[in-house]
């Protein structure tokens, strides 16, 4: 375990000093942030707006009641989570992928491995120093939106919201965690560089990008702008109604949208922070109950990448791998 | 310890067809300097690699102090310091923290003493908190001694330990490799194309030829054994050809 633990230590201070890493990860905080941010100030002003207006009814002697919006402060966390979801996904594979090739790259293998290393050492070691980076990253990334919620948008967190919060962030966490593992395993199992990181990239656009495309251009409300249903003025009951004509055609849009891990992620963020409108304002036992099986896919995953990652990670593979 | 330090019976390693090193036979008695000598390709690289772990023999086996390379590789790793040709470090961390990983690594009880000691010794004492990637490749070359030795192995391998350095650099090398054996008493297995440095600082020698050991023997027999031969250098070229006829 002590050297497991040097390993991710060694691991966490050297990417610490890489400046493209910490470029890179300036890049993702950046445009969460970002993107909370505006949302947040969006939501002061429409608070602010209604405000305003209720003032202006009372000024004006009305008794009036003005209906309050319909806002939801975890809603706005959609940009950071899409986010998240493509570009954290695609650096958390240039993360996992650069933590094996360096290694290969510069010859220190060759340190490590005439060393009393147990078997899964170097990769428990790579694994852990990525658990560390991702948790410590999405946990300042959740906190600072957070704290943007609050102070930039005057949103009005009830505890409920911070577990929805912990289960988003918990989500994220093991995503991007198992990109990266995915990254490494393919790292160490593809001898040459280029070609490895061109698969890790096909990979990513299969997974993040085109399934979910496809997902999204055969669901009817995303084939017209505005969506069909709504073009029609047709309302939501009649919409359900037409559509159970059409249930192998949805079962096959869900199974195409299954396959992508990026998917069961969204699908599960999406709930816990209420983006999806069938589980806004719902408590946890509803989401989970409609969500759990997204959940344990994306722990499946996150268990397959694990067990690849430690399994091509030992040294009769990594060093058979290097060119 | 044992007096063998090194010893490998009908050692081979095949990459797919090609034989790599064919039945190895190889002693190397404790406290030698030993110069494995050979042209390009001809499996001095695939020795170190198989001594220290780093691969598999196809077939046959190999022991350092009395430990097989294959049934206990953990032994051999504890036993053993290796500087590869070409060291390289992490650069982005400063020479102390370089050492400090592969002192724990390496399971040094008293880390940052220990590292002191070894710096003093290779009077590289300075450099601590300098980072690697800012080092010459003379630098390098110690820090490399300096990582193999943190545990203090009884054997200590080095790959073309002067590939790359300057003349100077080349002299203190050896004058460490020299006092490492004379200080410490650590056994030293190097590969090396510089022939002349072999006579200055080894005490024995093996010639490769195309995977197969075709000549060991003490530099002074060697010396004596050729008595036409002007220098080392002649009498390897005189047997690598005898080799070859």
């Amino acid at each position: 375990m002590t050297e497991i633990l040097t390993l991710a230590r060694k691991e966490i201070t050297d990417l610490r000093r890489n400046r493209f890493m910490v470029v890179l990860f300036a890049f993702l905080a950046v445009a969460v942030v970002l993107s909370v941010i505006v949302a947040s100030a969006d939501f002061r002003l429409k608070i602010a707006d209604y405000q305003h207006y209720v003032d202006a009814l009372k000024a004006a002697g009305s008794s009036a009641t003005a209906p309050e919006p319909s806002l939801f402060p975890l809603q706005m966390l959609r940009g950071g989570i899409e986010y998240l979801e493509i570009i954290g996904s695609l650096f958390a594979v240039v993360l996992g992928y650069s933590m094996i090739t360096k290694e290969k790259g510069r010859g220190t293998l060759a340190l490590l491995f005439s060393r009393p290393l147990g078997r899964y050492a170097f990769i428990g070691g790579k694994i852990l120093a990525v658990v560390l980076l991702w948790v410590s990253t999405v946990a300042a990334l959740f906190l600072v939106i957070t704290a943007s919620l609050l102070v930039i948008g005057n949103a009005p967190l009830h505890g409920g919201d911070y577990v929805h919060l912990f289960f988003a962030a918990a989500h994220t966490a093991v995503y991007l965690i198992m990109w990266s593992l995915l990254a490494m395993s393919l790292a160490s199992l593809i001898r040459r560089t280029g070609t490895g990181l061109v698969l890790a990239l096909v990979l990513w656009l299969v997974v993040v990008l085109i399934i979910p495309q496809i997902g999204d251009t055969m669901d009817p409300d995303n084939q017209i702008p505005g969506g069909l249903f709504a073009s029609l003025q047709v309302d939501k009951s009649h919409e359900q109604a037409v559509m159970a004509h059409f249930t192998g055609y949805e079962t096959t849009r869900d199974l195409i949208e299954q396959t992508s891990v990026t998917k069961q992620y969204e699908r599960a963020t999406f709930a816990y922070l209420g983006i999806k409108n069938e589980y806004n304002q719902q408590p946890l036992s509803f989401i989970w109950a409609g969500t759990f099986n997204n959940t344990l896919w994306l722990l499946a995953a996150l268990a397959a990448s694990v067990s690849t990652a430690m399994l091509s990670g030992t040294k009769k593979i990594i060093l058979r791998k290097v060119s | 310890m044992t007096a063998t330090a090194i010893s490998t019976t009908a050692l081979t390693k095949r990459y797919g067809p090609h034989q790599a090193l064919r039945e190895l036979n190889l002693t190397v008695p404790t406290g030698e300097i030993f110069g494995l000598l050979g042209h390009n390709g001809a499996g001095k690289t695939t020795i170190v690699n198989l001594l220290t772990t780093l691969m598999e023999p196809s077939s046959g086996t190999a022991e350092i102090n009395g430990h097989d390379i294959t049934t206990a590789a953990t032994a051999v790793r504890r036993s053993i310091g290796y500087l590869p040709e070409n060291v390289q470090f992490y650069d982005n961390l400063t020479l102390a923290e370089n050492l400090i990983f592969f002192a724990r690594l390496s399971g040094v009880r008293s880390v940052g003493s220990r590292i002191s000691e070894v710096l003093d010794f290779l009077d590289f004492s300075g450099h601590e908190n300098q980072r690697m990637g800012t080092f010459s490749k003379g630098m390098r070359q110690r820090a490399g001694i300096a990582q193999a030795i943190l545990h203090e192995p009884s054997v200590l391998f080095l790959d073309e330990p002067t590939s790359g350095l300057d003349p100077q650099g080349v002299a203190k090398l050896r004058e460490t490799i020299i006092s490492l054996n004379t200080k410490l008493g650590m056994t030293i297995f190097m590969n090396t194309h510089l022939l002349a440095e072999v006579t200055k600082t080894c005490t024995s020698i093996g010639i490769l030829s195309s995977g197969t050991l075709i000549y060991q023997d003490s530099v002074d027999a060697t010396l004596k054994s050729f008595p036409d031969q002007e220098s080392l250098e002649d009498i390897y070229l005189h047997i690598e050809a005898g080799q070859r006829a």
